[in-house]
C-alpha cells in the first residue's frame, strides 16, 4: 500500500511538473515541427492577384502574435495560445507579419523588391503595424484612404488588415491575422471610414 | 537487508512513477493543446470568388458583370501561376422566366471576369442574374449567388425622377450635442463592467452589438464576458445574463417575442459561423449555421432574423416562422435586399462618392433617392422608413477624420441632416452602431472610459 502511494505520488508530482513545464516553455511545437528557414525567392514582379492567393493560402490558419509560419489544411494547429506569450511556437502570424508576406518585402528596410516566402517560412519581418502605418520602409507609402484598392492595407497603431473587397454598403471584405480567437481569415470591417486607421500601400505592383 | 530491498524497490517504483508521470504530462499537453505535428506542407487549391453587384443603377451606365477571380492549383506555391477559369452569367430581364447565358471573358490583367448585360436586359426596370464558374485546375465550382436560378441577384434601375442630395464637402467639427444616455457600462470585469477583449496587437474590441426592443429596454452584448447586460427602460444599472458565445466580435437581433439571436463571425475548421438563438433567461435554443462564410449583420425580418452574407451580399432568413432554416433554405430564400418587418425591402448601393438606396414594395421601387458627396463616404450603418420618412446613417470620413451623417428624407429630398461624432474608440459588430425603434434612434458608443447607448429624437413629425 504504502508503495503504491510513493509510486501514485511520484506519478502525480511528475505529471505535474511535466505539464507546467511545457506550457511554461511553450504552448505548441507547431513552428519547431513544421517551420523553416529557407531564403526567399526572388521574384521580377508582384501582382495584386498573386498576392491575394497568398493571403489566402492563410484564410482559416492561426494566429501567433510575433509568428509568421503556416500551412494550409484549414484549421488552427495551435489554438488558444496564451496572447501575452510571442514565444508560443503556434501556427499563423501576426497582422503584420501576415502583411509582410502577402506583400512579399525583404527584411532589409531599405530593399523594396519583391521576395516569395514560403507558407512554412517561419518570418515575421521588421514591421509593427505602427510602422507599416507610418509608411516605414522603402517598399511601403501612406495613401489616401478613399483611393485604396485590392490588396493596400488600412493600419492602425495596433492592427493592419488587406483590403479584399468593397462591399456595396460602403464596408470592406479585410484578409487579416485579427487575433488567436479569431486566426486568419476574411471579415466585414469598416477600418476605412475609422479614424484610427491610416491607408497604406505597398508599391510596385505589375498589376 | 530488507530495508534495503524496500528502497530499492521504492526507487525503482518512483523511477517508473516519475518516468510514467513525465510522459504522461507532455503526451497529455500536446493532446490537450492539438500540438501534433501536422507536416501540411503542400498548398491546397485557391478559388474565390468576389463580385460587387450593381444592385441600383442609373441610366447611361456601363451593365457589366465584374468579378475578381482568384485562382491556383494545388501544389504549386508560386502565387503568380494562377490558373484557368471559365464561367457564365446568365441574366434575364425582371419580368421573364428564362436566363440567358452570356460568357464571363477574362481580363488577364486585371485578375477578373467581366460580362457584358445585352442593353435589352440592361435597360429593362430590373434583370436579374446569377455566375457559375469553375477551375479543371482548381478541381471546384462555385455559383454566385449561392441560390443560382432559384434567388439571383436583382440590379434595379432608378428612374429619372430620383431626388438626388447633394451633401458637398462635409464640414467635420460641427458634430451635434450627445443624445439623452439611456444605458452606460465603464470598461472592467465587474457585474456592471462591459469587458475589452484580451490579446496584443489587438486595437480595444468590446461590446461589439445592441439592440432595443419595443418597450425602450437596451441590451448590449458583452462578449468578452459572453454575457447580455440589459437595462430596463430608465433603468440605471444593467442585469447579467449569461450566454454561451464563443466570445469574439458578434452581432445581436432582440425579436419581438424576446428571442435573443447571437451571430457570430468565427468558427473552427471552415465550418460557417453560427447564429445562436437565446431565451430573455439566456438559455440556448438552436444554433444554426450561417450559408455563406461572411455573415456580416443580423435583424429581425417579417418571419424571423435575417443574414447578411458574403460573398453574395444577399439577406438570408436563418429561421422562418420559428423553425431553422437549413442551408440550401437559407441560400433558396436569399434576397438582393433587406426585407423589413412590413415586408418592404431595402437597397443599396455605395459607389465612390454616391450612395443610391430604394425602398422597394411588391416587386417595384416605391422610393428611392441619390445621396451624393464631395466628402468620401464609408459604410452605411442604417437606412430604414420611419413614418413616411426615410432615415439614413453613413459615416464620411478623410484621412485625419470621420463622423456619421444622419439623413432624414422624404419624396421630394433631403429634410434633415445632423452630425455625430463617431464615438467609435472600441471595435464593435461593424454595421451595428445604430438602430431605430419608434421615432427614436439609439446609437452604440465608446470611450477609452466605457460604452454606452444614447437616444435620439428623429423629429419626423
Amino acid at each position: 500500500m504504502t508503495i503504491n502511494r510513493a509510486l501514485v505520488a511520484t506519478f502525480a508530482v511528475a505529471f505535474v511538473l511535466a505539464y507546467a513545464g511545457t506550457a511554461t516553455a511553450y504552448h505548441t511545437r507547431f513552428v519547431s515541427d513544421n517551420c523553416n528557414y529557407a531564403s526567399p525567392t526572388p521574384t521580377s514582379y508582384i501582382t495584386r492577384d498573386g498576392s491575394a492567393t497568398v493571403a489566402l493560402r492563410a484564410r482559416h490558419e492561426g494566429y501567433q502574435w510575433a509568428g509568421g509560419c503556416w500551412n494550409d489544411n484549414d484549421r488552427d494547429d495551435s489554438p488558444n495560445d496564451p496572447t501575452t506569450d510571442a514565444g508560443t511556437g503556434g501556427e499563423g502570424g501576426d497582422c503584420s507579419g501576415f502583411t509582410f508576406k502577402v506583400w512579399r518585402e525583404a527584411l532589409d528596410t531599405s530593399d523594396a523588391s519583391y521576395h516569395q516566402w514560403g507558407m512554412l517560412r517561419y518570418v515575421h519581418g521588421p514591421y509593427t503595424a505602427a510602422a507599416f502605418k507610418a509608411g516605414s520602409g522603402a517598399p511601403n507609402v501612406t495613401a489616401s484612404k478613399s483611393s485604396l484598392i485590392k490588396m493596400d492595407a488600412l493600419a492602425s497603431d495596433g492592427h493592419i488588415g488587406l483590403i479584399y473587397a468593397v462591399n456595396p454598403d460602403g464596408s470592406d471584405q479585410i484578409i487579416e491575422a485579427k487575433g488567436e480567437a479569431y486566426g486568419t481569415n476574411i471579415w466585414t470591417r469598416t477600418y476605412r471610414g475609422t479614424s484610427s486607421y491610416s491607408g497604406v500601400r505597398r508599391t510596385g505592383w505589375s498589376s | 537487508m530488507r530495508l534495503f530491498r524496500v528502497t530499492h524497490r521504492a526507487r525503482a517504483l518512483a523511477t517508473v512513477g516519475a518516468t510514467a508521470g513525465v510522459v504522461a504530462g507532455f503526451a497529455t499537453f500536446s493532446v490537450a493543446t492539438g500540438a501534433v505535428g501536422s507536416g501540411t506542407s503542400t498548398p491546397r487549391a485557391v478559388f474565390d470568388v468576389t463580385h460587387s453587384p450593381p444592385l441600383l443603377t442609373v441610366s447611361g451606365e456601363d451593365a457589366e458583370l465584374v468579378y475578381d477571380v482568384h485562382c491556383a492549383a494545388p501544389g504549386v506555391e508560386d502565387p503568380e501561376a494562377g490558373c484557368d477559369v471559365a464561367g457564365t452569367a446568365f441574366v434575364r430581364a425582371g419580368n421573364e422566366t428564362a436566363f440567358q447565358a452570356v460568357p464571363l471573358l477574362r481580363d488577364r490583367s486585371a485578375g477578373q471576369m467581366i460580362a457584358r448585360v445585352p442593353a435589352a436586359l440592361s435597360e429593362a426596370d430590373a434583370f436579374e442574374y446569377y455566375a457559375e464558374l469553375d477551375s479543371d485546375m482548381a478541381e471546384s465550382a462555385i455559383t454566385l449567388p449561392p441560390g443560382g436560378p432559384t434567388a439571383p441577384t436583382v440590379s434595379r434601375r432608378l428612374g429619372e425622377a430620383v431626388p438626388v442630395v447633394d451633401l458637398g464637402r462635409h464640414p467635420f467639427g460641427n458634430a451635434r450635442r450627445a443624445g439623452e444616455r439611456v444605458a452606460h457600462a465603464s470598461w472592467g470585469d465587474g457585474p456592471a463592467n462591459a469587458g475589452l477583449e484580451a490579446g496584443r496587437n489587438l486595437g480595444p474590441i468590446g461590446a461589439s452589438a445592441f439592440d432595443v426592443d419595443t418597450a425602450g429596454n437596451v441590451t448590449i452584448l458583452d462578449h468578452a464576458h459572453r454575457r447580455l447586460l440589459r437595462w430596463a427602460k430608465g433603468g440605471r444599472s444593467p442585469s447579467q445574463v449569461p450566454v454561451s458565445i464563443n466570445g469574439t466580435i458578434a452581432d445581436l437581433a432582440v425579436s419581438d417575442d424576446g428571442s435573443l439571436y447571437v451571430l457570430e463571425t468565427t468558427s473552427r475548421d471552415g465550418r460557417t459561423p453560427l447564429v445562436r438563438r437565446f431565451d430573455d433567461a439566456g438559455r440556448e435554443l438552436e444554433a444554426i449555421e450561417s450559408a455563406e462564410r461572411g455573415p456580416a449583420q443580423i435583424r429581425i425580418g417579417p418571419d424571423g432574423p435575417l443574414v447578411l452574407q458574403r460573398p453574395s451580399h444577399q439577406w438570408m432568413p436563418v429561421s422562418v416562422g420559428g423553425i431553422p432554416a437549413s442551408q440550401a433554405v437559407q441560400r433558396r430564400s436569399a434576397r438582393s435586399g433587406r426585407t423589413l418587418r412590413s415586408g418592404a425591402e431595402v437597397v443599396m448601393l455605395r459607389q465612390d462618392r454616391e450612395l443610391r438606396v430604394a425602398l422597394v414594395a411588391r416587386g417595384s421601387i416605391a422610393r428611392a433617392w441619390r445621396v451624393t458627396s464631395e466628402t468620401p463616404i464609408g459604410e452605411v450603418q442604417l437606412a430604414e422608413p420611419v413614418d413616411g420618412r426615410f432615415v439614413v446613417v453613413l459615416r464620411v470620413y478623410d484621412d485625419r477624420s470621420d463622423e456619421f451623417v444622419i439623413l432624414l428624407l422624404d419624396r421630394h429630398g433631403l429634410v434633415s441632416r445632423t452630425t455625430l461624432d463617431s464615438s467609435d474608440w472600441a471595435e464593435t459588430a461593424p454595421l451595428g452602431r445604430f438602430r431605430v425603434v419608434g421615432r427614436s434612434l439609439y446609437r452604440l458608443g465608446s470611450t477609452p472610459a466605457g460604452v454606452f447607448v444614447e437616444r435620439f429624437d428623429l423629429e419626423v413629425r
